[in-house]
């Protein structure tokens, strides 16, 4: 090994000379990096699950409206709509919300239908008859239900459903399904009372996409009543909350880094007398400035390096492995618009450029900086 | 006689403009004949360690001009400097500057390692100069264990290390008892004998005291006070 190699070598001795000092900028580091990015793939993979279910729902929803209420819509305007030209299928949907009073949670209600069976993600089977169902990961964990159990619902003071579960959402399909109970149209209707002749929405399926907006207008003139409900508006509103929520995320995500700026400023600026003097020796005995600064981008990219990849896989098993526990109370509000999952490790390697900038650069800078100053002058200061 | 060094009026000035502007030395006009064994003379403050300094690249004079192998070093730039330090000169400092949590041999490949030099002739150089200066059995121990003649071997060591034409020293026996003081002495006229040029810059009469001192350059407030040639 030569020159630059034997630096390097050294720069790693000298790190493990002052074991106490760079451990603990090590640990503040790696804790740093471990909740910002803890946040960065936590709200990632939120977003990427979202825009992928939405990717999946149908170009328009539609939903009947009395007095601003979302309403039953009557199944006789399938006629009509199937009327319209540019209409592909059309598919009512049965569904509903349920408070459980048992586990104080939310559920949704849904009748299987055509679009459903398609979902593989599920262990054992979508339900056949009346008094079986089939529920998301979460609804099961919360009544620490499994398959083959019996799983009651209760709708008035006295009424109760009794169903048997016959299949349960894989946690792949988490979003989509975590809070959901599967169950037949019929045994759905029943349980909600719904009038025979309504549905709670409408699926309008468009042939060409371009055709979108020219068919919701004729839908609108059709119904006045009646709301659609665009999949592009959809994304766009989820885009904006995700933006919003992603601007108060910016904000504590600056906050934190600012707050590193500091420790880091404050770090260099304290190059202490001991590092000035063995500046000087190195300087004395042959070392070049250039080696000199060398040595020191050296000691910093290892401390900052390892401590970045180290708060990167702390904050990936946190978020992926651990669901982010640690998180949940910060980030309560996403609950509004999540229940509780296990989000699939989707990460955005710009995000993580952009954190590495924002760290590893800095604190490699303030390492050499510093050191600049002492390199630079003659080493006969050493002498006395 | 072939001078290695050689100075001609040279001054250094520090804090210069300040309050406490400060002129070291001044005029200072020497030569130091090559293969010889040379000592700077003189009481505290009389400018010693300033001229060694200079003299060994570490600084460059505020005025003069200094000759290393018959080359002005005086204006070079910090990079050229940095290699005639290394190539020609050794230092060993009054206070040892030896970085403590280092073994002995990582203090004394130190100066080697942004070099090219193959590790394995870096380390046969090394073993050669610890078994010379009686080290061999402390290689691998800390230099902050070591006593203070030792310390100033192992000093002596990464001296060497480099293969210098010339060693310098500044005030080496001034933590050193007499024992050890004749000690260091044999070690240098033992590199003397070997060729090397010795500048030692003392007040210690049991150096320049010695009848092999060929040279001695005596100083006073900065200037030098008389050149004798021995
Ligand atoms: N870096 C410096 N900054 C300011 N003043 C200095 C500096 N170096 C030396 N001096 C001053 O220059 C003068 C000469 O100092 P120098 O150390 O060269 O003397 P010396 O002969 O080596 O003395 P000693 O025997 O005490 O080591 C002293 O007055 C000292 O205070
Ligand atoms: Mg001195």
């Amino acid at each position: 090994m030569k020159g630059n190699g034997r630096i390097i070598e050294y720069a790693l001795s000298t790190l493990a000379r002052r074991k106490f000092k760079n451990f603990s900028i090590a640990v503040v580091f790696s804790a740093l990096i471990a909740v910002l990015s803890s946040i960065l793939f936590l709200t990632h993979a939120y977003k990427t699950e979202t825009l992928k279910l939405l990717d999946n729902s149908p170009e328009i929803i539609l939903q009947n409206m009395s007095g601003g209420r979302h309403e039953l819509i009557p199944t006789e305007y399938i006629k009509t709509l199937s009327g319209i030209a540019g209409v592909g299928q059309i598919t009512p949907r049965y569904w509903g919300y349920y408070y459980d009073s048992l586990t104080s949670a939310n559920y949704t209600l849904m009748a299987v239908d055509e679009n459903m069976r398609d979902i593989q993600l599920i262990d054992g089977r979508m339900p056949q008859t009346d008094t079986e169902c089939a529920v998301g990961r979460g609804v099961a964990d919360l009544r620490q239900a499994g398959l083959k159990d019996d799983f009651f619902l209760i709708t008035g003071a006295e009424l109760s459903v009794n169903l048997k579960i016959v299949g349960i959402f894989t946690a792949n399909s988490a979003i989509l399904t975590n809070d959901l109970v599967v169950m037949t149209k019929d045994s759905l209707i029943k349980f909600f009372n719904m009038p025979a002749d309504k549905a709670t929405d409408i699926t309008v399926e468009v042939n060409n996409p371009a055709e979108v907006s020219m068919v919701a207008r004729k839908i609108r003139r059709a119904f006045p009543n009646s709301r659609p409900i665009l999949k592009n508006e959809l994304i766009r509103t989820y885009d904006n909350i995700f933006n919003w929520r992603g601007g108060i995320v910016l904000t504590m995500f600056f906050g934190a880094i600012a707050a590193f700026m500091i420790f880091v400023w404050d770090k260099a600026t304290g190059i202490n007398a001991q590092e000035r003097r063995e500046i000087g020796i190195l300087k004395a005995i042959g070392w070049e400035t250039a080696d000199v600064l060398t040595l020191k981008f050296w000691e910093g990219a290892v401390v900052a390096t390892g401590s970045f990849l180290t708060g990167l896989i702390l904050a990936y098993v946190h978020v992926f492995y651990f669901n982010a526990q640690f998180l949940a109370p910060v980030l309560k509000g996403w609950s509004v618009l999540f229940p509780r999952f296990q989000p699939m490790p989707y990460i955005d390697i710009y995000q993580i450029f952009v954190l590495f900038f924002l760290t590893v650069v800095p604190y490699v800078a303030a390492s050499v900086v510093p050191s600049w100053k002492a390199a630079i002058s003659d080493p006969d200061a050493v002498m006395r | 006689m072939d001078a290695i060094i050689r100075t001609e009026g040279v001054s250094k000035v520090f804090n210069a403009g300040l309050a406490d502007e400060i002129k070291a030395i001044s005029a200072v006009s020497i030569e130091i004949s090559r293969g010889q064994i040379t000592v700077l003379k003189g009481p505290s403050g009389s400018g010693k360690t300033t001229l060694l300094g200079l003299i060994g690249c570490m600084s460059r004079p505020t005025e003069g001009k200094i000759f290393v192998e018959g080359k002005d070093v005086a204006k070079l730039p910090e990079r050229f400097l940095t290699d005639v330090r290394r190539k020609t000169f050794g230092f060993i400092f009054q206070h040892f500057n030896l970085i403590r949590g280092l073994t002995v041999m990582e203090n004394v490949m130190l100066p080697l390692y942004p070099t090219d030099i193959d590790g394995g002739q870096m380390e046969r150089r090394m073993e050669e100069i610890l078994d010379k200066l009686d080290l061999t059995a402390k290689r691998a121990v800390r230099v902050e264990k070591l006593s203070g003649g030792q310390q100033q071997r192992v000093a002596i060591a990464r001296a060497m290390i480099n293969e210098p034409a010339v060693i310098l020293a500044d005030e080496p026996t001034a933590h050193l008892d007499t024992k050890l003081s004749e000690d260091f002495l044999n070690i240098v006229t033992s590199l003397n004998t070997e060729g090397k040029t010795i500048v030692i810059a003392t007040h210690d009469p049991l150096i320049y005291e010695k009848p092999y001192i060929d040279n001695i350059i005596e100083m006073r407030d900065g200037a030098v006070k008389e050149a004798a040639l021995l």
